[in-house]
């Protein structure tokens, strides 16, 4: 059904709330009877929201969309559509103008028109030299190709070259660093080593100093995996009076291969009164095992657990197991 | 928004009996739902509400009340506008009695805020533009181009260019508008 323009503005006035009810009733039951009549009512409805984005409407009539057309979040969206689209469509009438803008004979016709003008030698001589350019055009171009081709297989070596270098770069960065971690290591060790040392050699001294050691200043211990928590028959550890050093020898199994082992040694109530890092396991009488030497003095009697973990290749930190020990003093 | 006088909801049991009175089959019955969902929605936009959703589905739950209670209704496109006048009159006394005019257009004024998001939305619509075929694109740019007279000329030259009636091309542009508002808002809506 075709929209007059006389209902195009009764459409505009319904919908900016003029009408009275009755008639405001009559185009809706005929919008939702008739979809082309609905498909009007959009249509004025578009119009009039851009008319409202391009400053188009009466002051009245302006109020009045606001009322009506902003009141919900949907209108409000095509509101937005419809501004939007207001600064869109002049962009594209100008390039559509720039577009138009070329001469109204097209080259084709131009052209048409030219050679209608020569004279036959003269169309003969133009034929052979379009021919020529033709040809000429043809091998600049496939040679064009082909050199691009080559340019491109060039440049994809060259790229390979470079990925390849880094590669190398970066792995070479990667061994540097790891001799100067594995340097730092060796070295904390061999302080550590040196410490030992010198507490064995002051306790020697002191022990020459006094008297001939009746009873011994290293109290040594050897655990072994598998002992649990509540397990009658842990190891004790008797530490005399005159006790300097503790050595504990803590077994591990031979399937447990990591880079280093770490120790913390908590009393049965969960306190951490000692722990080392970077401890290596060695092979003594056919048993690994992880010699760890600590202070007496650290030790008050009573009962100890040790857990014992593995540092991979990686550097991820894994549980290995966990050693139980009582300590008495004599 | 108004709220329901009554404690009915709307049931699973009063939903099926409700589209099966709508189409006779549960296929047909959802069709004609929405049919009717999407006018009322119209209407009560048209009427210048401010939530038409919400209003549309109270008057689809009223008209699903009357359904479940047995009411035989012939005509329910017919019967759910009418509820929905209804519903229309609650709510403007509703609003009258909430509220003065003067409150009424001021709280309008601030609800009304221009969205920043328009740069974004024009990128959006630059691009949505661009989906379309040469063919539509130059139709709706077209269409819309100019201000009244201009518009009404660029109008009937399009007509002529095209070689089609008024409404069809009334209706092509509603339908590529359509397309591209959905467009841009999903576009938006993802930046």
């Amino acid at each position: 059904m075709a929209i007059e323009p006389n209902n195009e503005t009764l459409i505009a006035r319904y919908l900016l709330g003029e009408l009275p009810e009755e008639q405001q009733v009559e185009i809706e039951d005929r919008a939702f009877q008739d979809k082309d009549y609905l498909a009007s009512i959009t249509a004025v409805e578009n119009d009039l929201i851009d008319e409202y984005v391009r400053n188009e409407l009466s002051e009245t009539d302006r109020r009045k969309f606001e009322d009506r057309f902003l009141a919900s979040a949907e209108r409000r969206k095509r509101v937005e559509f419809a501004k939007a689209l207001t600064r869109i469509v002049p962009e594209y009438a100008f390039k559509q103008k720039t577009a138009l803008a070329p001469p109204a004979v097209s080259w084709r016709e131009s052209l048409e028109a030219f050679f209608r003008s020569l004279n036959p030698v003269a169309k003969f001589a133009m034929a052979a030299v379009i021919l020529l350019v033709l040809v000429g055009g043809a091998w600049l171009v496939t040679e064009t190709l082909r050199l691009r081709s080559q340019f491109t297989t060039l440049q994809a070596e060259n790229q390979s070259r470079q990925n390849e270098r880094q590669a190398l770069e970066q792995q070479v960065e990667l061994q540097r660093r790891r001799n100067e971690e594995l340097a730092a290591r060796l070295n904390e060790e061999k302080q550590q080593r040196e410490q030992s040392d010198e507490s064995l050699r002051q306790l020697s001294e002191t022990r020459d100093a006094t008297s001939p050691p009746a009873r011994p200043v290293v109290a040594s211990l050897t655990l072994l995996p598998g002992i649990s928590r509540g397990a009658g028959d842990k190891p004790t550890l008797a530490l005399t009076s005159d006790a300097r050093l503790v050595r504990l020898q803590i077994g591990v199994e031979p399937e447990e291969q990591y880079k280093s082992f770490a120790v913390d040694l908590r009393t049965v109530a969960g306190q951490r009164i000692w722990n080392r890092e970077n401890l290596t396991a060695r092979n003594r009488g056919g048993a690994r095992a992880i010699g760890l030497t600590l202070p007496a003095t650290v030790l008050k009697p009573g009962e100890y657990e040790l857990s014992l973990r593995g540092v991979t290749e990686g550097g991820r930190s894994e549980d290995v197991g966990f050693y139980y020990f009582n300590v008495n003093k004599k | 928004m108004i709220t329901p006088r009554q404690k009915w909801t709307l049931n699973q049991e009063a939903f099926d009996k409700l589209l099966l009175a709508l189409g006779g089959d549960r296929d047909s019955g959802s069709q004609k739902y929405l049919e009717i969902r999407t006018n009322l929605t119209r209407f009560f936009e048209w009427r210048g509400c401010s939530f038409p959703e919400d209003h549309a589905d109270e008057t689809i739950n009223r008209m699903a009340k009357k359904v479940a209670e047995g009411e035989e209704i012939l005509n329910h496109s017919g019967y759910a506008m009418g509820v929905a006048r209804l519903l229309l009159l609650e709510i403007i006394k509703s609003r009258q009695r909430e509220q003065s005019a003067l409150n009424e257009m001021e709280n309008r004024g601030e609800a009304y805020v221009d969205s920043d998001d328009g740069e974004s939305r024009l990128t959006c619509l630059r691009n949505c533009l661009q989906s379309l075929s040469a063919e539509n694109r130059d139709l709706i740019l077209q269409y819309y181009q100019g201000e009244k007279s201009e518009k009404i000329r660029n109008r009937k030259k399009l007509m002529e260019r095209l070689g089609i009636p008024v409404n069809t091309l009334r209706m092509r542009a509603l339908r590529l508008r359509e397309r591209l508002q959905g467009c841009v808002e999903e576009c938006v809506g993802r930046a």
